[in-house]
């Protein structure tokens, strides 16, 4: 290659990384390219799996296409780390992805969030909890469609209110979205009189609870609290289980279990309560088309993970189809303002103000399911309303 | 008191996820990344019997001994080719068996978490000094005792540890002795992944199987290693008795300083003393 050639294909280059992605990205709608960073490996990896599959019959319903052309998924893991997660999402945004789909832990999302700003790329979130991703005047080009840490520990201090338990232990992750939900929990339970008898932090992939779970076995609490999830959950509620914990306490989290995490639980999971972010057996038509057709294409029930991400990618899907514009800002203002009455959660609505769905809470208990349900189940025991979940924004 | 007998499950589970780590090292000089893989297939292969038979301890009898006929094959196939090399050849070497490895179990079991359940005899829990005890933590402790006993014995006492030393320090004059040193290095990291499979079904119950779990675990085994000298089973023991006993004590009077009081006794140990707190030179156990 002649010098000058060289130097001519390099300034091209140079130029045309220059411009805004979806600039670029106008001028080839062969495809709708999604890059979906989900983890498939580490703390959540088992999270990952389900959401592939929700958001892939989200788009199979719609033939497959949106604005008349194909839709084709990159799915990455990020092993739960942010770091493989930007690296991954820049190799395919370089290779022209339209959106970006994930992460699942709030650290991998809020760096997503990050790259989807400067980029000017959509960003769906369909599992991360973390308050901070979706803040008055925030990131313009990010979504969340599923439930925050605030509304989750909300339902927490609701549930103890109607279980009247009044002495709480409680166990976090250390990281910062649990860590935040911590200290909102312990400043509601001051309001409303919740003892705190005691407080551990455990590191993230924490494999052995056992000090702690007997911490809380001497203590005087009559409910454990656990912000923890994914395998972490699976581990504690197991270890916990060893010693009969949930007996004479009540074991609750904001996302502690569903019929993913406690088929692996096993059934130490039984009794223990937790929010749930979808829940199949939802009466509404919508949800009843999306159970069926799951089972029929994966022979058991959609997971609270599968069910979000159907949701999300379902709803996001329509808005750009009826933007009918390959214009990204035409796709946000469209989303932003739109009203999503079919969700197989009831009612939802896009807040512009943050561009958080406004939403319904669930909350649930294992209980033994009988043919065909999962052998452990989730019993849906409360719909919170939306209006008694989120503040003004 | 109830602190102390969770201690001691924490460290023998501790040293029998390490306890083929060090041994590998002490008698091949092998770096083995590929430990973490070896422990996640013992779990996974523990899994699949428990599934199969409806017995923990089947699945305790049956997969170290199927990851042992795999680790002498991986061991005659790579591994023996570069026994001659720098460090960095074999440390490569099993960091490439890592991902065979892992792949290798995605296509088998798939990406989805399993679990294997507290055989029935020790699933409830047991009152101890006034504590509520999990019965599964008293059977590892006693396993891992007995274990520990078990390796001190073999290497230390037996006809084959001395075969297996004397191979491992001086290769040429145990051959010369008649001593089949390839036969005794095959032997030895079959035995290794022996251990890590073995850890792999004694923490299935307490976690769940999943792809992931092999690389958390080797950084909890190279801490014992290091901190108790690199190849001595006896450092091991004590190593592990030290970290399991710290993190019990951590976890109950200060739970966010547990992971940097661990790495500060590491750095320590590699500053003031790098070849181990308890190693003793020329020992293997």
């Amino acid at each position: 290659m002649k010098r000058r050639t060289f130097l001519k294909m390099t300034g091209a280059a140079a130029a045309a990384s220059a411009f805004p992605a979806p600039f670029v990205r106008a001028a080839t709608p062969e495809e709708y390219h999604i890059a979906a960073i989900l983890s498939f490996s580490g703390a959540y990896g088992l999270i990952g799996g389900g959401m592939r599959r929700g958001a892939e019959l989200a788009v199979a319903e719609r033939g497959g296409k949106v604005l008349g052309v194909p839709i084709r998924f990159s799915w990455e893991d990020d092993e739960t780390k942010p770091q493989p997660a930007v690296q991954k999402a820049t190799r395919l945004l370089g290779q022209g992805a339209n959106m970006l789909f994930g992460a699942i832990s709030s650290a991998s999302t809020l760096a997503l969030q990050s790259l989807s700003t400067q980029r000017r790329v959509p960003h769906l979130v369909t599992i991360s909890a973390d308050d901070a991703l979706t803040v008055p005047g925030g990131a313009r080009y990010s979504f969340r469609t599923s439930n925050t840490m605030g509304m989750e520990v909300q339902m927490c201090v609701e549930f103890a209110r109607r279980r009247g338990l009044r002495k709480v232990y409680v166990v976090t992750a250390d990281y910062q979205v649990t860590r935040t939900g911590f200290e909102q929990f312990a400043a509601r339970a001051a309001e409303v009189g919740y003892e705190i008898v005691g407080s551990d932090f455990a590191p993230l992939g924490t494999r052995d609870f056992s000090v702690i779970i007997d911490k809380m076995a001497r203590s005087d609490a009559d409910a454990i609290l656990v912000m923890v999830t994914g395998n972490d959950g699976v581990t504690f509620v197991r270890q916990a289980g060893q010693v009969a914990l949930g007996a004479d306490r009540v074991i609750f989290g904001p996302v502690l279990q569903d019929e993913v995490l406690a088929s692996v639980t096993g059934p130490a999971a039984l009794g223990v309560n937790s929010g749930v972010r979808y829940h199949f057996s939802l009466e509404n038509d919508p949800n009843r088309a999306f159970v069926e057709a799951y089972r029929a294409a994966h022979g058991e029930f959609p997971s609270s993970f599968a069910g979000e991400a159907y949701d999300g990618m379902r709803w996001w899907l329509r808005a750009v189809d009826e933007s009918g514009s390959w214009d990204v800002e035409d796709w946000v203002k469209n989303f932003e303002s739109s009203v999503y009455a079919d969700s197989v959660e009831g009612r939802k609505q896009m807040r512009a103000c943050d561009h958080q769905a406004a939403q319904v809470g669930l909350w649930g208990e294992v209980v033994k399911g009988e043919a065909p349900l999962p052998e452990l189940t989730m019993r849906i025991t409360d719909i919170f309303e939306a209006d008694r979940l989120f503040g003004a924004c | 008191m109830s602190t102390i007998v969770i201690g001691l499950s924490l460290s023998f589970l501790l040293f029998l996820l390490a306890a083929g780590l060090t041994l590998v090292f002490g008698m091949l000089g092998v770096i083995n990344f590929a430990h973490g893989a070896l422990y996640m297939l013992g779990a996974y292969v523990g899994y699949q019997v428990a599934l199969t038979s409806g017995s923990f301890w089947a699945a305790l009898l049956v997969a170290p001994l199927v990851v042992a006929a795999l680790g002498a094959l991986m061991e005659r196939s790579t591994l023996s080719q570069v026994y001659g090399r720098d460090h960095i050849y074999q440390v490569l070497l099993t960091f490439g068996l890592i991902l065979v490895i892992d792949d290798a179990t995605k296509l088998v079991w798939g990406m989805d978490y399993k679990q294997v359940p507290t055989p029935d005899l020790l699933a409830g829990p047991v009152e101890l000094f006034g504590a509520m005890i999990p019965a599964y933590r008293l059977f590892i402790i006693g396993f891992g005792a007995a274990v520990s006993i078990l390796l001190f014995l073999l290497l230390d006492r037996s006809k084959w540890g001395m075969m297996i030393r004397a191979a491992s320090a001086d290769p040429d004059m145990a051959s010369t002795l008649g001593v089949d040193v390839a036969r005794v290095r095959t032997g030895v990291f079959a035995f290794g992944a022996y251990l890590a499979a073995m850890g792999g079904v004694v923490a299935a119950p307490l976690v769940p199987v999943e792809l992931g779990m092999g690389f958390s675990v080797i950084i909890d085994c190279f801490v014992v290693v290091v901190i108790g000298g690199l190849g001595s089973i006896r450092g091991a023991i004590l190593a592990s008795l030290l970290l399991g006993m710290t993190r019990a004590a951590g976890y109950t009077f200060a739970t966010e300083w547990v992971e940097l009081i661990t790495f500060v006794i590491l750095i320590a140990t590699l500053m003031f003393r790098p070849q181990g707190l308890f190693s003793t030179k020329g020992r293997a156990a």
